[in-house]
């Protein structure tokens, strides 16, 4: 029989947690019109990837195009607040198509590439040990607060070549940012602040970098206005979404993934025995079996037919890799979380032209987090019930709220 | 002359990024299932080709000397 389906997906039920909900929606109605939000919700893999891999189909650029009111509601008086931030947000290069797309990307594609991003690995295993030595001795840590924030956040601040102790005022900032995927009617004020306060505090540092270019990232940024790519807007505008995605997704990263290996102790074990030799494929699992980022929406560029459903032109799409990672006619056993998963072709990245920038960091940081990790604590646990954990209201992060962990000292 | 090459991708690894049409585009292209394929072993310069499997997300492209079998990337 088909169950009705909830389409308030910002229920704390539904939040905290989608895999039940979406093991329903892929099974009853894949491609699914979710009348609350007149949004489609594509829920298959085979469907997920068809979307992501025809960009001429299903554009990007949602935040300039959408014809539809924002979803959910905002505050009325808040319109001007939406029409600003969506005006920022559609600088990002990941809200452009083809052309203009590949040769924003290409700017700052090579700074990313597997052998450069290598190089980083012993920064990262060095920031990994310190922050693990400030806990050790305690026997207990909030997992997000000093560890998974931390070490992304050091390491993206060191990619732009930020100064170390602004990290903390960064993090706030970026914090008010992650009301983009959020649902509170009064969402746009922390957003616009958040907007506000990252380009008054980056716009004096590119500055800077446009006039005397370095080997960092923001340098890169800033050679690309020089090579009549981006505008100054759009120089910062990009310097503000590789920071924020450059530490809110390995933050959920790290922390989904402590989680994951402290609720399947066979798991921890398995990986205990042999962390380096299990480093990559554990990560790996962690990514598909609960994902940093939830979901990824587009906007139709013209009628489209998919798996069954006519979806109209200006109709706007979201993609759940949530669901796509846990569907039976790609993953055996999708439900079991298993650390030497091979071959294992999540799409926590997402897939095709926009398949995440950052994705080889993201790795790296991952692998060696939860490597050093389980290498050095024995017993790992949670220290509160796992009832009480909760995830922030989000619909495009899989964000724990904290992460209180113990370990024998 | 320049050297002959082995180049091949691999689909099962390949996600569609599709950066390698950017940087040796009369070498790769995407195919219908939007995975890259190798058109042309001799469609551009030998850097240029190399230079689009470092770039490659996820190593997914093998660039070989095809005269002596040695690995040139990765």
């Amino acid at each position: 029989m088909v169950t009705a389906i909830n389409d308030d997906l910002f229920s704390q039920k539904i939040v905290d947690d989608p895999y039940t909900y979406f093991s329903q929606i892929r099974e009853d109605d894949p491609v699914h019109w979710n009348e609350k939000y007149e949004l489609w919700l594509v829920s298959r893999y085979a469907d997920l990837v068809w979307v992501a891999r025809h960009p001429e189909v299903f554009s990007s650029e949602w935040w300039k195009r959408d014809p539809r009111s924002p979803y959910p509601e905002i505050d009325e008086s808040d319109m001007g607040l939406y029409q600003y931030v969506r005006e920022f947000f559609s600088d990002w290069f990941i809200q452009h198509d083809r052309p203009e797309h590949a040769e924003m990307r290409m700017v700052v594609h090579g700074y990313f590439n597997p052998k450069a991003m290598e190089q980083w690995r012993p920064m990262v295993q060095n920031a990994v040990q310190s922050l693990l030595d400030e806990a050790e001795e305690r026997g207990s840590m909030d997992a997000m607060k000093d560890f998974a924030v931390p070490l992304p956040l050091l390491v993206i601040a060191q990619m732009m070549g930020m100064p170390n102790q602004d990290r903390s005022f960064i993090r706030q900032l970026a914090e008010k940012l992650l009301f983009l995927g959020r649902g509170e009617l009064d969402r746009m004020q922390p957003l616009a602040d958040g907007i506000k306060g990252l380009l008054d505090y980056l716009s004096p540092i590119v500055d800077e970098r446009v006039k005397n270019p370095g080997d960092d990232l923001l340098s890169v940024l800033a050679i690309g206005e020089k090579k009549g790519i981006y505008n100054r807007q759009e120089v910062l505008a990009n310097a503000i979404l590789l920071l924020l995605a450059g530490h809110e997704t390995t933050i959920n990263l790290i922390c989904n993934g402590t989680l994951a290996l402290i609720q399947h102790p066979d798991q921890l074990k398995a990986f205990q025995e042999d962390p380096v030799g299990r480093a990559v494929r554990a990560t790996e699992e962690c990514l598909r079996f609960d994902a940093p980022v939830r979901s990824i929406q587009r906007i139709a560029s013209e009628d489209i037919e998919l798996n069954g459903k006519t979806i109209r032109k200006d109709e706007r799409l979201r993609w759940f890799i949530s669901s796509a990672n846990r569907d039976p006619d790609v993953f055996t056993d999708p439900e079991t979380f298993d650390i030497s998963r091979h071959p294992n072709p999540h799409v926590a990245f997402g897939s095709g032209i926009h398949h995440c920038l950052g994705a080889t960091l993201a790795r790296l940081e991952g692998q060696e987090a939860l490597k050093m990790l389980v290498e050095r604590f024995s017993n790992l646990d949670l220290t509160v019930p796992v009832e009480n954990l909760s995830y922030q209201p989000s619909i495009t992060f899989r964000s724990l709220k904290s992460l209180p962990i113990a370990w024998s000292k | 002359m320049p050297r002959k090459l082995k180049v091949t991708v691999d689909t099962n690894v390949c996600v569609g990024n599709a950066m390698c049409e950017h940087y040796a585009s009369n070498t790769f292209a995407l195919n219908d299932d939007r995975q890259s394929m190798v058109t042309n072993e001799e469609g551009n310069r030998e850097s240029e080709i190399l230079e689009a499997a470092e770039n490659c997300p996820v190593s997914a492209i093998t660039v070989i000397d095809a005269e002596n079998g040695e690995t040139l990337f990765p």
